[in-house]
């Protein structure tokens, strides 16, 4: 019995460890934890047993039926599924290697500060705290064929021919997906956070031995940036796999799918009152996130030290 | 010479960046000061004439005060609530080891990594049979739950790094638990709350999602749903849907301008940790 005892408190040492409470105060811990733990549970683990165990039958408002993988088949065979899951892929695609670059190189820019740098970093910030809802109607006026700035804009150069760049089938996509691709904010402060805590003899070693600004650059920060692009990478991926607001508010996912994401796909199913299936397009999502985070963290090797 | 040019490659992509970033969002907070038939001609960039109408109407006629006192209750309620929650949880354990403390603290952690979007019927379904739905009370205390492993982490990880010895000689003084978690750790753990204040307000207040999901009579809706239903009603009136959006916006941007020290070193700590 000691022996166990012992082999569980080291067991515990090693991340965090501390000593133990304090005498008499084992009771206001726990009444401490308890909040926390009863939110956790009712609204993060419960809703988890619903969503593996219903995603198995046909749930309702009728009540429920166990089917077994049902709607996991039906998912698979639809097409509509297929087009959220593509279109998805595209958002997060464009996020990724568009969205992040640029964020990157804008703030390996501002961290060398240059003049305004504060006044840059403030301004490419504002656009992260607008909601989603705002955005979706700042673009769908943006886009408007008729009034819409884009359209003023290409007539100035002779260009307007009073394109519906959201509701016609051939840039409907395209045009969703500029809409978040200028939200720089977040990696730009990430990045210049991480540039911050490189210690700057590297850099004056390097100039030293003749390394070009330009090569500086991409031969110390962009490798000491891997693991902050890491991160940024992951939660781009999140963001993007979440994607709702924006594609909801814009276009409900049309016209014809074609701007579907597969948040708003697993909204419509429940919509339907297909809250089964729709729980099975969960899962699908749950999962995905959860391996998006295993494979990033390892392909990133987020957490190991370069320094 | 070179350094006169990449100065001046630096500002060139500086300046495009930040047009394309913020170039719609201006005209469209411009054109809040339009009549709607000078937005719908298309046309000048800059509102000649100026005017308000399209606040008179949307705070007149769409009763936008209704939903941003409805959107302050949630945003206020549910920031208190996991500010709360997260610190009572996070201080205990940050500083002692206890039987299962890993197991939770893991267990918060993972709920940070669940897409809760995954969850919307699970959520609907909890709610419900809570007999929080459509409740303005069921929403902050949804809000409370959605922000708590946020926040749980942030203040961890600072508290954390917190030297014990003040509360180490509170104990010796003979201070109950509580007692130095409100004169102790509180007053330390500032920096931490109120950064962790700021991002949890803000993100309650755009948030969408479960709103929409949560909520169905139009008088508990909050000012993102507003928004978004003007645009979709059928008397859709650009005039007011954009003073409306700019109202709703200028929020957290102002709160964004005024605080931005905190919301920069919490969304540091908050990804990096």
């Amino acid at each position: 019995m000691p022996a166990r005892r012992w082999r569980r408190r080291r067991a515990s040492v090693p991340r965090g460890g501390g000593p133990r409470p304090p005498r008499g105060s084992g009771w206001p811990v726990a009444v401490s934890i308890v909040p926390g733990l009863l939110l956790v549970g009712t609204f993060f683990l419960v809703p988890l047993g619903v969503l593996a165990y219903t995603a198995l039958g046909d749930w309702g408002a009728l009540g429920f039926r166990f089917l077994g993988l049902d709607n996991f088949e039906a998912m698979f065979a639809d097409d509509t599924f297929w087009k959220a899951a593509r279109n998805t892929v595209i958002y997060s695609a464009a996020g990724v290697f568009i969205q992040v670059p640029l964020g990157v190189v804008v703030g390996i820019i501002l961290a060398q500060h240059v003049p305004g740098w504060k006044a840059f970093r403030t301004i490419l910030f504002i656009p992260f705290v607008i909601s989603g809802a705002a955005y979706a109607l700042i673009f769908s006026v943006f886009y408007n064929a008729r009034y819409g700035l884009l359209n003023s804009t290409l007539d100035v150069v002779g260009l307007n021919r009073g394109h519906d760049w959201l509701f016609s089938i051939d840039t409907a996509l395209y045009a969703v997906t500029a809409t978040s691709l200028f939200i720089l904010g977040f990696i730009i402060v990430l990045v210049m956070a991480e540039i911050a805590s490189i210690p700057r003899e590297l850099y004056e070693a390097a100039e030293m031995d003749g390394a070009s600004p330009l090569q500086r650059q991409l031969r110390i920060t962009l490798p000491l940036l891997r693991n902050v692009i890491g991160t940024i990478v992951l939660l781009t991926l999140l963001g993007y796999l979440a994607l709702f607001d924006v594609v909801f508010i814009l276009t409900e996912g049309g016209p014809n799918d074609e701007t579907v994401s597969l948040v708003v796909y697993t909204y419509r199913a429940y919509i339907n009152g297909a809250w089964g299936y729709a729980n099975a397009v969960g899962i699908f999502i749950v999962i995905v996130g959860l391996l998006l985070i295993v494979g990033v963290r390892r392909l990133f090797r987020i957490g190991e030290r370069t320094l | 010479m070179r350094r006169v040019f990449g100065g001046l490659g630096y500002y060139g992509v500086l300046v495009v960046v930040t047009l394309l970033a913020l170039g719609p969002t201006l005209w469209v907070m411009a054109s809040s000061l339009k009549t709607t038939g000078q937005i719908l001609s298309g046309g000048s960039l800059l509102p000649q004439p100026f005017t308000l109408e399209g606040y008179t109407t949307a705070f007149k006629e769409a009763e936008l005060g209704r939903y941003l006192v409805n959107t302050l209750v949630y945003a206020i309620g549910g920031t208190l609530g996991a500010l709360v929650t997260a610190l009572l949880a996070a201080y205990p354990m940050a500083r002692y080891d206890f039987r299962g403390r890993n197991t939770l603290v893991a267990t918060f952690s993972l709920a940070l990594a669940i897409p809760v979007v995954g969850l919307a019927t699970p959520e609907f379904f909890v709610m419900r049979e809570l007999g929080l739905f459509d409740r303005q009370y069921g929403m902050v205390i949804f809000y409370t739950a959605l922000f708590f492993p946020l926040s749980f982490v942030i203040l961890r990880a600072f508290l954390v790094s917190l030297p014990p010895e003040l509360e180490e000689a509170a104990v010796v003084d003979g201070a109950g638990y509580f007692t130095i978690v409100r004169r102790i750790v509180v007053p330390l753990a500032r920096p931490a709350l109120a950064t962790v204040a700021v991002i949890v307000f803000v993100g309650i207040w755009n948030e969408f999602f479960f709103a929409n999901l949560l909520m169905a009579s139009s008088e508990n809706q909050n000012a993102q749903m507003a928004i978004a239903s003007f645009r979709t009603q059928f008397t859709f009136d650009v005039g007011a849907t954009v003073a409306a959006a700019t109202v709703v916006m200028l929020v957290p941007i102002g709160l964004f301008l005024v605080l931005q020290r905190q919301v920069i070193a919490g969304l540091t700590a908050g990804t990096t940790k």
